[in-house]
C-alpha cells in the first residue's frame, strides 16, 4: 500500500535550504515575511501575505482581524496543517524555539506538534472524534509524544480533566464528545492541547462558537493554564474586548498583513493604523444610545484582485498620495510598537509616484526571499 | 440491543407477508401457465391437462378467487383439496398440525413442490444453496475488500494518477452491463485464452459428485488440493463477473466516504496533536468513513442475491439464481415462490444485521 499511498508527506519548502540567523533566545516564536498562498480554481488567493511578529516565552499576544484576513490560516501555517496543495507557503520563515520549523522533514515537525506547541480549535463540537471517547483522545495525544504506559497516559487523562476543571474526571475519561456540552468539549480540547506541557498555546477563537455565558470562563480558564504552565499563548480572536482582557500584546491583520502590533493597552487606547482606529470606534458600546453606529465603510478586498498600494487605502478616511500605488512596511514609532500607513513616515520618506523602488521601502522591509516550492 | 432485534424481527413478519403476495398474484397475473409445457404434445387431451392443473390446485386462467385460493393454499390457510378454509379435522386449516390445522403451506414449514422438478421445493433449494452461497460470500468479500482498497486510496491520493486510473476504470466498468460481461469474459479468457473454465462449478471430468454434497466432501477431505482449486477455477470468471460492476460503484462510494471524512475538522485535530499520517487515516479518518459503508456492505448481499441470477445462469452454475430462471421459463410458482422466500428474509435479515453494526461501530447511535 505504501506505493501508492505517502504517508510521510512531502515538507512545503525545499528541505536544506538557506534560512536567516536565529532569533535571541528568550524569543519563541518568531514568523518573518511569511506568505502562504492558495491556489483554487479562479487563481491565487495570498491569504497571508508578509506576515512579522515575534513572541517571546511566556508572553500572551492577540492576532486580531476580521473573518477572512489571514490569522487562521496563520495559525495553521505555524502548525504546519495547511494542505498542499491547494496551499502553498510560498516565503518566509517560522522560528520556534531555535529552529525554523518549516524547513523541518515532516516526521520532526510531527514531534513539535501537539508536545511543543499545540493548538485549540475554534470548534469544539467538531473538532473531537465522535467514534472514540474523550480519554482515549487525550490519552492518544500523550501517547503519541510520551514513552508511557496505556495506563499511565489514562491517568494522565484524567489528571488533565481534573485540571481543565472538569467535575468527576473518571467518569467523564469514558464518555463520548456527543455526551458533553460545548464548553465542557473545549475544555476536553484544552486538556489535550496542554496534556505534554506545551511551549506555545495557539488558541484559534477559542470562544466563538460558545455559549456567552461559558466564553468567560473558557477564557480564564485558558490564561490560568497559561499562567500556571509559563508557556506563550498565541490567542487568534475577532473579539477587541477578549484581547484588552486576556493578552499583553496584539497585532492587527487587514487583508493578509500585519498592520499594527504593540501592547494591548498602547494599541487599543492609542491606535495609529486607520483601520485600527475604524475597529475600536465601530464598537458599539462608545456609540450613545439612538445615534447610527460608526463603520469601517467598504468590504475587504477581494483577494483575487488585492489593491496594489496599501491594502486598506480603497477604504481609508486619510488615503493620499502615496497609498494607492505603494504598500506602506511596518515602520517602528516606539519601542515594541509598529505601524503601517504613510500617514506615519516622514514627508521626506515618502515614496515619490512613479518610483519604482521606494526608498523607504528599502529599510523596514522584511528579509524575505521568494523562494519556489517543492509542489 | 434484544429487546430491539426482536421487535425489528417482529416487524419483518408483516413485510415478508406483503412480498409473497404481491410476488405470487404477480406471477399469477402473466399470461401463460405450467401448463404450457403440454402445448405442443398432441397426445395429451384437454381434460388430462384438466386434471394435472388440479392435482397442483391450480385452475387455467384464474380469476381473482381462484388466485386467492391458490396463494391460500401456498400459505397454509386453504385447504385446497377438500376446497375450504377447514382441515381434514373441520379445524381451522391454518393452526398447527398437532391443533388439528392442515399441514400443506408455508404455515406449516411445507415450501411445496417443484411442478417443473417434481420434488419437495425446500430439498429442491437445499441442493443448489452451497453453489450461491459459495459464490455470493466469494463475491462479498471480494467486492468489499476491493471497494474499500481503491476508495480509501483514491481518497488518500485524490487527483493523483491512480485516483484519475481508478474513476476512469469505474466510470468504464460502472457503464458494462453484466450479461455482456460475462460473456465477453468468457469469449476471452475461456474461449481464446483457455485460462479458465467457462462453465459449471466443477469440471465433470473429475466430479465425485455434485458440488457440496455427501460424496463431494468424503472426496474433497481426501485431496482438498485438487478439489479446492478445482472449484477455485471455476469461479474466477463468474466472480469476477458479479463484482466488476458493483466494485466500480462501491468504489467510489468509499472514496466520497473518505473524503468527507478526511476534511472533518477531528482529522486536523489528530493531526495538531503529532500523530502520525497512518494513525491520521486509517484510525481517525476511515473509522467515521466506516459508517456509511456499513450500511451499503450489508444491503449488497441482497443486490448479489439477483446479481447471482445472471451470473449464474450465464456461466450454468447450478445455484438458486439459474434455478430461479429455470422455475421462470416453466411457470414453477412454487420453486419461484420459495425463492423469491429466501431472497426476502435476506434483505430484511441484512437490514437488520446493518442497523445493529451500525450502532456497535457508531457510539452516538442508541436503539433503546
Amino acid at each position: 500500500m505504501s506505493t501508492v499511498v505517502d504517508l510521510e508527506g512531502v515538507s512545503p519548502i525545499t528541505e536544506g535550504r538557506a534560512v536567516g540567523s536565529p532569533p535571541p533566545p528568550d524569543v519563541l516564536l518568531d514568523v518573518r515575511g511569511l506568505k502562504t498562498h492558495f491556489h483554487v480554481m479562479d487563481g491565487t488567493v495570498p491569504a497571508v501575505d508578509g506576515v512579522d511578529f515575534q513572541l517571546k516565552r511566556g508572553e500572551t499576544l492577540g492576532l486580531v482581524g476580521e473573518s477572512g484576513c489571514g490569522k487562521s490560516v496563520t495559525s495553521l501555517t505555524i502548525m504546519r496543517l495547511i494542505d498542499i496543495p491547494p496551499g502553498e507557503i510560498v516565503a518566509g520563515e517560522i522560528w520556534f524555539d531555535g529552529q525554523e520549523i518549516l524547513s523541518l522533514p515532516m516526521a520532526e515537525m510531527r514531534r513539535i506538534r501537539g508536545s511543543d506547541m499545540s493548538m485549540i480549535f475554534q470548534e469544539p463540537m467538531t473538532s473531537l472524534n465522535p467514534v472514540f471517547t474523550v480519554g482515549d483522545q487525550i490519552a492518544e495525544a500523550v501517547k503519541a509524544h510520551r514513552h508511557v504506559s496505556k495506563k499511565e497516559a489514562r491517568n494522565r487523562a484524567v489528571e488533565m480533566l481534573t485540571a481543565v476543571g472538569i467535575p468527576s474526571p473518571e467518569r467523564r475519561v469514558k464518555q463520548y464528545p456527543h455526551e458533553l456540552s460545548g464548553g465542557m468539549r473545549q475544555r476536553i480540547m484544552i486538556a489535550m492541547a496542554l496534556s505534554c506541557d506545551p511551549k506555545l498555546i495557539i488558541a484559534d477563537e477559542p470562544t466563538t462558537a460558545l455559549d456567552v455565558t461559558i466564553q468567560a470562563q473558557i477564557l480564564e480558564l485558558i490564561k490560568s493554564m497559561q499562567e500556571r504552565t509559563g508557556a506563550a499563548l498565541l490567542l487568534i480572536t475577532h473579539d477587541l474586548a477578549v484581547v484588552a482582557e486576556t493578552v499583553q500584546r496584539m497585532a492587527v491583520m487587514y487583508a493578509g498583513k500585519i498592520v499594527e502590533t504593540g501592547t494591548a493597552q498602547e494599541v487599543l487606547l492609542n491606535p495609529k493604523h486607520p483601520y485600527t482606529q475604524g475597529l475600536i470606534t465601530s464598537i458599539p458600546s462608545n456609540v450613545p444610545r439612538g445615534q447610527r453606529l460608526n463603520v469601517i465603510r467598504g468590504t475587504v478586498p477581494n483577494p483575487f484582485r488585492m489593491p496594489r498600494g496599501c491594502r486598506f487605502e480603497p477604504r481609508c478616511p486619510f488615503a493620499f498620495e502615496p497609498c494607492q500605488e505603494f504598500d506602506p512596511p511596518l515602520l517602528t514609532t516606539d519601542r515594541d510598537r509598529r505601524a503601517a500607513c504613510w500617514l506615519l513616515y516622514p514627508p521626506s520618506e515618502l515614496p515619490r509616484p512613479g518610483a519604482t523602488t521606494p526608498d523607504a521601502l528599502a529599510p523596514a522591509a522584511p528579509v524575505a526571499r521568494e523562494r519556489v516550492n517543492k509542489q | 440491543m434484544t429487546k430491539y432485534i426482536v421487535r425489528r424481527l417482529l416487524q419483518a413478519i408483516p413485510v415478508v407477508f406483503l412480498i409473497s403476495v404481491v410476488c405470487f398474484f404477480l406471477m399469477l397475473l402473466a399470461p401463460g401457465g405450467p401448463q404450457a409445457q403440454f402445448n405442443q404434445n398432441r397426445f395429451v387431451t384437454q381434460d388430462q391437462v384438466n386434471a394435472w392443473l388440479q392435482h397442483w390446485c391450480l385452475v387455467r386462467n384464474p380469476g381473482p378467487l381462484d388466485m386467492l385460493k391458490e396463494y391460500g393454499g401456498w400459505l397454509g390457510v386453504w385447504n385446497c383439496h377438500a376446497g375450504s378454509l377447514l382441515s381434514d379435522q373441520n379445524l381451522p386449516n391454518f393452526l398447527p398440525g398437532f391443533l388439528g390445522g392442515g399441514d400443506n403451506g408455508m404455515l406449516h414449514g411445507d415450501w411445496g413442490i417443484s411442478i417443473y422438478l417434481n420434488q419437495p421445493v425446500a430439498d429442491v433449494i437445499l441442493g443448489r444453496l452451497p453453489v450461491t452461497m459459495l459464490l455470493m460470500t466469494t463475491a462479498w468479500i471480494i467486492w468489499l475488500t476491493l471497494a474499500l482498497l481503491l476508495g480509501v486510496m483514491a481518497a488518500v491520493k485524490r487527483y493523483s494518477i491512480f485516483d484519475q486510473i481508478v474513476t476512469f476504470f469505474s466510470y468504464t466498468f460502472y457503464s458494462l452491463p453484466t450479461f455482456w460481461l460475462g460473456l465477453m469474459l468468457i469469449y476471452i479468457f475461456a474461449v481464446s485464452l483457455h485460462w479458465f473454465p467457462s462453465q459449471l462449478i466443477q469440471s465433470p471430468r473429475i466430479s465425485p459428485g455434485p458440488f457440496a454434497s455427501s460424496v463431494w466432501w468424503t472426496a474433497f477431505w481426501t485431496n482438498p488440493g485438487k478439489y479446492g482449486w478445482d472449484v477455485a477455477m471455476h469461479l474466477v470468471l463468474p466472480v469476477t463477473t458479479l463484482v466488476a460492476v458493483s466494485v466500480a460503484g462501491d468504489s467510489r462510494f468509499v472514496r466520497s466516504a473518505m473524503l468527507e471524512s478526511l476534511n472533518q475538522d477531528y482529522v486536523r485535530t489528530a493531526r495538531a496533536k503529532g500523530l502520525g499520517e497512518r494513525r491520521v487515516i486509517f484510525r481517525h479518518a476511515f473509522r467515521n468513513a466506516l459508517l456509511p459503508i456499513i450500511t451499503n456492505g450489508a444491503l449488497e448481499v441482497a443486490f448479489l442475491f439477483s446479481g447471482a441470477i445472471v451470473t449464474e445462469t450465464i456461466f450454468s452454475l447450478q445455484g438458486m439464481g439459474y434455478l430461479f430462471i429455470q422455475g421462470l421459463q416453466a411457470h414453477d410458482y412454487f420453486l419461484l415462490m420459495g425463492i423469491v422466500f429466501i431472497g426476502a428474509i435476506l434483505v430484511v435479515v441484512f437490514n437488520l444485521v446493518a442497523d445493529v453494526l451500525y450502532a456497535v461501530a457508531d457510539p452516538r447511535i442508541r436503539y433503546d
